[in-house]
């Protein structure tokens, strides 16, 4: 397990943000990273990796990797329906939204599908209380959320998904 | 026509670019800063302006940044809050995602006033494609030369860097904050020492949020006295508030702290009123850790006064009667809304948030999620409602950081205001499994409004 030497340039620059002997500090830029580059979430092997680079000790960064919802530490779909569940969200349906996408796709909060594809996990607060419902995908919020445009989304990564293999 | 001081360019086509920025009189704040005042000057200009923390606490900022230590040879840092997670609020991300150049040019101001050559802006991590916007405005800086060395030829220099959280409420804590940045879970750190004396890496530390931060270019713009001008009372300038909830329009909307709540609701330049002629039954004002308040107590106080939107006018008649203006996360629930079920989702939220350092917060969030879903479910006692009382009262005031407060005002004001309605869910669980209880008398005896508008839609 290494990262590219493009990745490696990345892991530099962000190591310079800091004071001299603070490098410590770039460990969530890094966890972020290697969680994007090694498959989306944080094996045992990724974390000790990363220990290595900063120079720090493994469980400097299991403690930090278990502290942090963002980080997964185990295997998740290629797609992660991340959808709000907190009060504002709720008041705007997110409770049908996400029974709707447990009908569709036949998993639960929680749970991936068979093929890999999708993981539907129910999230706090993402601050996006006057565009709710929504959920997270990746980089991007999928925000106004409506049954139809839940089997938009699901048709969308699909395609993506076909088009890749 | 309301007066915006940080909103007023955010239409302008291309305004997240710094020609256009520029175009639009964008850094000559800066410029004005770095050429005609010196550094303690700004935090004269930032003291007569009034400024209050935009974060959610109030804090008079000037006041804040007048703390900070200046030992000979140790680096000082600013840091800009953007950890944006308080449920109802979502006023920073509409800032940094489409006028990232005024956060910018506020930092750099800042940064100058406080002595910071490296400046971080600690963003939540969910907010995943912010960071490109504001790197792209701070590439775009530097190239202009307000940024890196020398700035101006003043002899200042200064980098900004953008962090990005993993997931953690706690992480807005100024002092959990400073620990995420340096590498490690988010636990608040015990006060004093405050972060002005010992921060990032045992460095003075300011930390900010956005909005603040942000108001500080039209601060220097106007100076400090005619900001100050704007507003009412100790709440001056203007104030971002996110509006959520069953609103016809919901959005940012930036406000003098002159209009009233009934206004800022019912008029059509803000909220414009309640969708399907429904009627407002509570509203919590200020982000979800601020008590709510059922209508009747929300848009008069208890002395038949006008409320305003305002940080006074909310907090009038204290916990009792009254609210805070927190964060600006304005969350306003109609006739159907249940209060069991969203007091419910907001104590889950504080148990999921909980660092898990304080045990009085740590256990006592989830006794809390425990108690309430259950009488969601019609599985409560009557013996439950004072159980959670006793609880949110054991955990208020006893924990290191005020996630603990935060977490028990929510479910006292439910309580205080809406006890039947939990009486009710509990003689009546099966009733309660389909259909809400509805306004009671919360909505009486004053009169609440249903605008033509909101009939209409």
């Amino acid at each position: 397990m290494k990262f590219s030497e493009d990745k490696l340039a990345k892991v530099s620059e962000i190591k310079a943000r800091y004071p001299e002997g603070k490098q410590k500090s770039a460990l969530l830029p890094l966890l972020h990273l290697a969680q994007e580059e090694f498959g989306g979430w944080l094996s045992a092997d990724t974390m000790d990796y990363v220990a290595e680079l900063l120079s720090i000790t493994p469980i400097e960064v299991y403690e930090v990797a278990t502290f942090y919802s963002m980080y997964n530490l185990k295997p998740v779909g290629k797609y992660m329906f991340e959808v709000c569940q907190t009060g504002p969200c709720m008041v705007r349906g997110c409770d049908d939204i996400i029974d709707y996408i447990t009908e569709k796709l036949g998993i639960k909060p929680g749970e991936t599908t068979t093929d890999g594809l999708f993981t539907l996990k129910t999230v706090e607060c993402l601050g996006a209380c006057g565009y709710a419902p929504m959920m997270q995908l990746g980089k991007f919020y999928r925000e106004h959320l409506t049954k139809q445009r839940v089997d938009e989304i699901i048709k969308e990564c699909r395609d993506k998904a076909a088009l890749n293999n | 026509m309301a007066i915006k001081l940080l909103l007023e360019k955010a239409h302008v086509q291309g305004i997240r670019t710094y020609e256009v920025y520029r175009r639009e009189g964008g850094y000559t704040a800066l410029e004005k800063a770095l050429k005609e005042l010196s550094p303690e000057a700004i935090v004269e200009e930032l003291k007569k302006s009034g400024m209050r923390g935009r974060g959610g606490a109030g804090f008079p900022t000037g006041m804040k940044w007048s703390f900070i230590a200046k030992p000979e040879g140790v680096p000082r840092h600013l840091v800009c809050n953007a950890d944006e997670s308080e449920p109802g609020t979502f006023k920073d991300r509409y800032l940094m995602e489409f006028l990232p150049h005024l956060l910018i040019e506020g930092l750099i101001i800042s940064s100058f006033a406080l002595g910071s050559n490296a400046t971080y802006i600690y963003i939540r991590g969910e907010y995943a494609w912010i960071p490109d916007i504001l790197e792209e405005a701070i590439r775009e800086a530097k190239a202009a030369g307000f940024l890196g060395n020398n700035i101006l030829g003043t002899g200042f220099d200064c980098e900004i860097y953008v962090q990005r959280g993993a997931g953690a409420y706690i992480c807005g804590e100024e002092t959990a904050l400073i620990e995420s940045l340096e590498g490690k879970r988010g636990n608040p750190r015990i006060k004093p020492p405050f972060p002005a004396i010992k921060g990032v890496w045992d460095r003075p530390t300011v930390v900010n949020n956005v909005e603040t931060l942000a108001a500080l270019v039209p601060i220097i713009k106007m100076g400090g006295e005619e900001y100050a001008k704007i507003g009412i009372g100790r709440s001056t300038g203007t104030k971002l508030i996110s509006a959520c909830g069953n609103i016809n329009k919901p959005g940012v909307y930036e406000i003098d702290m002159t209009i009233s709540v009934e206004e800022f609701i019912y008029s059509d330049e803000y909220c414009g009123g309640i969708p399907n002629g429904k009627r407002l039954k509570a509203c919590i004002p200020g982000g979800s850790s601020v008590p709510i308040l059922p209508a009747n107590l929300l848009l008069k106080t208890t002395k038949g006064e006008t409320r305003y939107m305002n940080y006074e006018s909310l907090s009038d008649g204290g916990f009792a009667t009254g609210s805070m203006m927190g964060s600006g996360g304005f969350i306003v629930l109609d006739e159907d809304q249940c209060i069991v079920k969203h007091t419910y989702t907001l104590a889950r939220f504080y148990r999921h948030e909980s660092c898990g350092q304080c045990s009085p917060c740590r256990e006592g969030t989830g006794w809390m999620e425990k108690i309430l879903k259950n009488i969601e479910t019609g599985k409560g006692k009557m013996s439950d409602i004072d159980l959670l009382w006793d609880i949110q009262r054991k955990i208020e005031g006893n924990t290191i950081c005020p996630l603990g407060d935060a977490a028990a005002w929510p479910v006292a004001a439910a309580i205080r205001h809406f006890r039947d309605e939990f009486e009710w869910h509990i003689t009546n669980p099966q009733e309660a499994q389909i259909r809400n209880f509805g306004l009671a008398h919360y909505a009486d005896p004053i009169h609440i409004p249903v605008t033509e508008h909101s009939k209409s839609i």
